[in-house]
């Protein structure tokens, strides 16, 4: 909502810097997303340099057919000859002028210099160039002004805007006069009542208006105007609604946008001879109905949106947007103002299955206050009665129950409790008292305009914060307990991130929705914003790959990275299982993955069984599966050089990790080192003999490492010798000789039966 | 050597002049070797000091050869320690390094962790030091409790698919951190102490500076008068943890369908400090989330009594948080992941 400081100025008396009405706005009511300076720059001397001229002469420039010349009297003892490239204007005219050495809005400064060989001193200016509207077909002529008049006496040169952004439950501060009442509480100052003031009216014909849907349309004011001369509004209107960033049109049309932004209540023209049956019925669209809306644009309507028709079809997007057959034209002579209201759920179904929002449905889709349409009404016939020269003729006022005003039992001293700070309730009932609220014993009644958002004590002890908000102290809740920690899951987590870093691994954060999945029924958005996130991942190392060759091809070098972060496994119509993991890709091959995901399982103290495995972005021969997931080197298509990935559950991981570690006496007793190669067939694992030794000997085999794998002679062709290091051990008494041999005959015993092991001499 | 017969009566003279001889070869000795040859010529089994101690008769020459051994003894120590110092000195020396260099090959290559894993470790000490529970939630929500149970209105621009990414009628990614809020209320009795972190998702088309996903964390206190103050004073705490301690935070009415009244911090902008710059869009203030009181409505959907318990809640952006902490002017390069801008954290 754009709101001009001179506008603002109509219903409060302001005299604070800006800086300091944004500041306090921007705590109590809106975010002010800018403070726009417009028009004449506001340097020293600038303004003085902007005067009422006259034409006292006005002819061809002699040396160029498009251009006049022109002595303009500004108030100097010589007229001052400028050179103007308009033609509405000629000799007696009132107009516009900048001097030499003024600043022009847009920062232009103007320098007395020859235009096709003629001195032109200074400029005579259209109202595009002072950015009071968009015309720049011809220069400003004035209606009055005596030659050498400050512009600024007559015309707002300089303007400022506010920019806010109301927030949702405001409908009431889409419009000037809302801004201005929160001003006028934020600084206590005097509110002036809303304006608008019926003429005398000049007829009474009567407008035929039948609402059909009074759910939808709860209220709908009409006003009939005859005679009406349709024109450029003048320039203080064209000026407010340039300021407010709405474009002028014609007076009509600019008075429903003024009543609009001024009060926050859309209003519409017909043109009432273009309504069939001179009648205006609300209704929903019928079956197949469609309508040409104002932007050209056909719309097939649907039976739940609510239309104005008049006695044989839709003539308008009730709120949203008139239709193209009964817009006001340069032609029009008979007006009926719509004052109406709408109910905002239905009309924001239709905005939004139609993608069409306007200033309009913006208010609508909030909810309006139906009792504004009356004043709305008002404001918008004494304007176009102004404006236009129009005989207002008819009124009609069609309502349904409108809503009650909500009474609500206001305690100052639960307010005080609840914000933490003690406001004297005086000042308390007066806040509420200047928004409007109508206190009598305990009880506040809401006014209209906030009837919607005003329904409980609790609302109206925020009204009372908002502007108390920077006094409310900063304390810390007193409590009777303090339970804050890390569960197990979150401390691994950290462990795990911490240990990969220094294992080299940089953490990368990819997108949750990829292009495509491995997983057919993997989720899938209907409606992605592009193909790359498309559908909801079940798996982590697709997009870890892709990361990867990014950075390969930029250059860097030793690349390692990891991610942890969700997979949504799909269980069709439910919720997806969401799985925390943790997956890494690293250069090197298979060695230096597994060498990665074991350093993680030595420092989780989770240790974990290897088997082959597969997956498709793997190596089929280098990939191994452990309980929590699976690690291997990378498939040679999949990424150029040798690399190696992994992906492995988190909660699996936090499972196998032994918390806290078991103390075991290694120092005591001394342990027995021992060598064992065995000779087994190819097919055999040296993963699956190290289970199987560890089981035959029991916990006194302290440590089983392999350390060698061999085929070639003397081995059988079909066998491979597979050498381990193995530490025996006793937290209870020295092993001796022969427990050592017999802990390694139970080893050998038990691979001799399982695998046909051979123990190597 | 020469035999002395009456060793009592030279003893006096003679120890006194090889004394002061030995004491001298032993000072003067250049080298270790030097040293050894002379240890074994002054106190070796064959020197004069020890054959004339063998041959020591009264106890007054005895006390007296062995007073010149002690010393003799001693100076040889002190001069092998002076030789060996100065050897080491010498080795030390000629391995000195140009200590300002280091060489490929030689570093060790670490990893870093992501700078919204960084921030996330802050805010979650923050709060753990306030004993605060951290949960992290579901991503995939139903719009049940994305949406219902915070009370947000039909016609809330956030249901629409234009702002929310649905799965189909039912099924969302979530918009914001706040349905843990309902999950953690409806699974415990009050008090509720609870920071949740984790992914959100908003239809936001990709630009430098906008990101489809982001991070979010969203704190909920559920107490007995719980107030506005202590909503301001959390924040505090949490934004000068993020920020440092001399940050500034002020707040700003706002609107939020689950809180009443609903605030937004913003925090003092650190770069220019109020002055006004381009990353505060010259205000002096940077906006970082939607903070406010626990609407009514929201303890009665799930069943907490509202005339019993208030509460406050604050939700802010974690990859906004880290823009701000480490200058990072865009939101591009938290889904880039070129290692080139990871190496920096
Ligand atoms: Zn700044």
């Amino acid at each position: 909502m754009k709101v001009p400081l001179s506008w603002l100025r109509d219903y409060v008396p302001l005299d604070m810097p800006v800086e300091q009405l944004a500041d306090r706005l921007a705590v109590s009511t809106a975010v002010v997303a800018a403070i726009d300076r417009r028009g004449v720059p506001d340097v020293d001397g600038n303004l003085d340099l902007f005067r009422v001229g006259r034409v006292v002469e006005a002819g061809k420039h002699p040396n160029a057919d498009r251009l006049q010349l022109c002595h303009v009297d500004v108030g100097e003892s010589e007229p001052y000859q400028i050179v103007c490239g308009a033609w509405n204007f000629g000799t007696g005219a009132t107009v516009a002028v900048a001097l030499p050495g003024a600043t022009l809005p847009g920062g232009l400064t103007l320098e007395r210099r020859k235009l096709r060989g003629e001195i032109s001193e200074g400029m005579i200016l259209s109202e595009r160039e002072l950015e009071l509207g968009p015309d720049h077909t011809g220069i400003l002529v004035l209606d009055r002004g005596e030659p050498g008049t400050p512009l600024s006496d007559l015309l707002p040169l300089q303007e400022i805007v506010l920019d806010l952004e109301i927030t949702g439950n405001r409908p009431d501060l889409l419009s000037v006069y809302g801004v201005a009442r929160e001003v006028a509480v934020g600084f206590r100052l005097e509110l002036s009542p809303p304006p608008g003031r019926d003429p005398e009216p000049a007829g009474s014909e009567r407008v035929d208006v039948a609402v059909e849907d009074l759910d939808g349309c709860p209220r709908y004011v009409g006003r009939l105007f005859r005679d009406v001369r349709i024109g450029p509004s003048p320039l203080w209107l064209r000026a407010r609604l340039t300021a407010a960033g709405m474009r002028p049109i014609s007076n009509v049309v600019d008075v429903t946008n003024y009543v609009m932004l001024d009060l926050g209540n859309p209003l519409h023209a017909f043109d009432f001879d273009a309504l069939g049956g001179e009648r205006i019925v609300v209704r929903r669209a019928r079956p197949g109905e469609e309508l040409r809306t104002l932007d050209g644009a056909v719309r097939q309507l649907d039976s739940c949106d609510l239309m104005i028709a008049d006695a044989e079809r839709s003539v308008a997007l009730a709120g949203i947007m008139g239709g193209e057959e009964t817009e006001v034209t340069e032609s029009t002579t008979n007006v009926l103002l719509e004052a109406a209201n709408f109910e905002p759920s239905g009309l924001w179904r239709t905005s939004e299955r139609l993608r069409l929002r306007t200033e309009g449905s913006n208010r609508w889709e909030k909810g309006v206050d139906p009792y504004l349409a009356e004043t709305a009404a008002v404001l918008g016939t004494e304007l176009i009665v102004d404006l236009t020269g129009a005989r207002w003729v008819g009124h009609t006022d069609v309502k349904g129950d409108l809503p009650r005003r909500p009474v609500v039992s206001y305690r100052p001293e639960y307010a005080s409790t609840s914000m933490g700070l003690e406001v004297d309730p005086v000042e308390q009932y007066d806040i509420l008292a200047r928004l409007g609220l109508e206190r009598e014993d305990g009880m506040q009644t809401v006014p209209t305009w906030r009837a919607r958002d005003l329904t409980r004590e609790v609302d109206l002890v925020e009204e009372v914060a908002r502007f108390k908000l920077e006094d409310v102290p900063f304390t810390l809740p007193v409590r009777r307990e303090m339970t804050g920690r890390l569960s197990h899951e979150q401390r691994l987590r950290r462990r795990i991130e911490d240990t990969l870093a220094a294992l080299g691994l940089s953490e990368v954060c990819t997108p949750s929705l990829a292009r495509e999945d491995a997983d057919p029924e993997a989720l899938r958005l209907p409606e992605p914003i592009s193909v790359e996130l498309a559908v909801l991942r079940t798996s982590l190392l697709p997009n870890l790959i892709e990361t990867a060759r990014r950075n390969l091809e930029v250059g860097n070098e030793r690349i390692a990275l990891f991610e942890i972060a969700r997979v949504y496994l799909p269980r069709g119509a439910d919720l997806p299982d969401e799985r925390v993991r943790v997956a890494g890709v690293t250069e090197g091959g298979f060695a230096r993955v597994k060498a990665v995901v074991e350093a993680l399982q030595r420092t989780l103290k989770a240790p974990a069984r290897y088997e082959r495995g597969a997956h498709a972005l793997l190596h089929p021969g280098k990939t191994a599966v452990i309980e929590a997931g699976i690690l291997g080197e990378l498939h040679p298509t999949v990424l150029e050089g040798q690399w190696g990935g992994f992906e492995l559950d988190l909660v699996a991981l936090a499972d196998a990790a032994e918390e806290p570690v078991q103390y075991a006496d290694v120092i005591t007793y001394p342990a027995v080192r021992q060598d064992l190669a065995f000779v087994v067939p190819l097919d055999v694992s040296a993963g699956a003999l190290a289970e199987v030794a560890r089981e035959a000997a029991g916990p006194e085999l302290r440590e089983l490492q392999t350390f060698d794998v061999y085929r070639g002679a003397p081995i059988r062709a079909d066998r491979k010798s597979i050498a381990f290091r193995v530490e025996f051990q006793s937290p209870e008494r020295t092993l001796s000789d022969e427990d050592a041999a017999r802990l390694r005959q139970r080893i050998v015993d038990a691979l001799a039966e399982r695998f046909d092991a051979e123990l190597r001499g | 050597m020469s035999r002395r017969e009456s060793v009592g009566t030279v003893a006096a003279m003679d120890v006194a002049a090889l004394e002061s001889e030995a004491l001298s070869a032993i000072a003067s000795a250049p080298t270790l070797g030097a040293l050894d040859d002379a240890r074994v010529r002054y106190l070796g089994r064959k020197s004069e000091l020890k054959q004339a101690l063998r041959g020591v008769r009264d106890r007054e020459s005895g006390l007296a050869l062995n007073t010149a051994r002690e010393r003799i003894e001693s100076a040889v120590a002190e001069r092998e320690h002076e030789l060996r110092s100065a050897a080491l000195q010498d080795a030390l020396s000629a391995e000195a390094l140009d200590v300002t260099v280091s060489l490929p090959g030689d570093e060790v290559h670490l990893g870093t962790l992501h700078p919204t894993t960084l921030t996330r470790r802050v805010v979650e000490d923050a709060f753990l030091g306030l004993g605060y529970e951290v949960i992290e939630d579901r991503e995939v929500e139903t719009t049940y409790y994305n949406f219902d149970q915070l009370a947000f209105p039909p016609a809330h621009p956030t249901r629409s698919p234009r702002d929310t990414f649905f799965l189909d009628e039912e099924r969302v990614l979530r918009t914001e951190t706040s349905p843990s809020q309902i999950h953690v209320m409806e699974a415990k009795p009050p008090p509720i102490y609870m920071v949740s972190l984790g992914r959100v998702y908003r239809r936001d088309e990709i630009t430098p500076t906008r990101f489809p996903i982001f991070h979010q964390f969203e704190g909920l206190a559920v107490d007995r008068h719980l107030t506005l103050a202590d909503l301001k004073g959390t924040l505090l705490h949490v934004m000068r943890a993020l920020y440092g301690e001399e940050r500034q935070v002020r707040f700003r009415t706002h609107f939020f369908p689950f809180t009443e009244p609903s605030i937004e911090p913003d925090v003092s902008c650190p770069i220019c400090e109020l002055a006004g710059c381009r990353t505060c869009k010259f205000t002096g203030w940077i906006e970082m989330g939607g903070a406010g009181m626990v609407d009514p409505q929201v303890f009665e959907n799930v069943g907490i009594d509202p005339t019993e318990w208030s509460g406050f809640a604050f939700g802010c952006g974690i990859e906004r948080a880290a823009q701000l902490r480490h200058g990072i002017p865009e939101i591009r390069p938290f889904w880039e992941n070129d290692l080139r801008v990871l190496r920096q954290f």
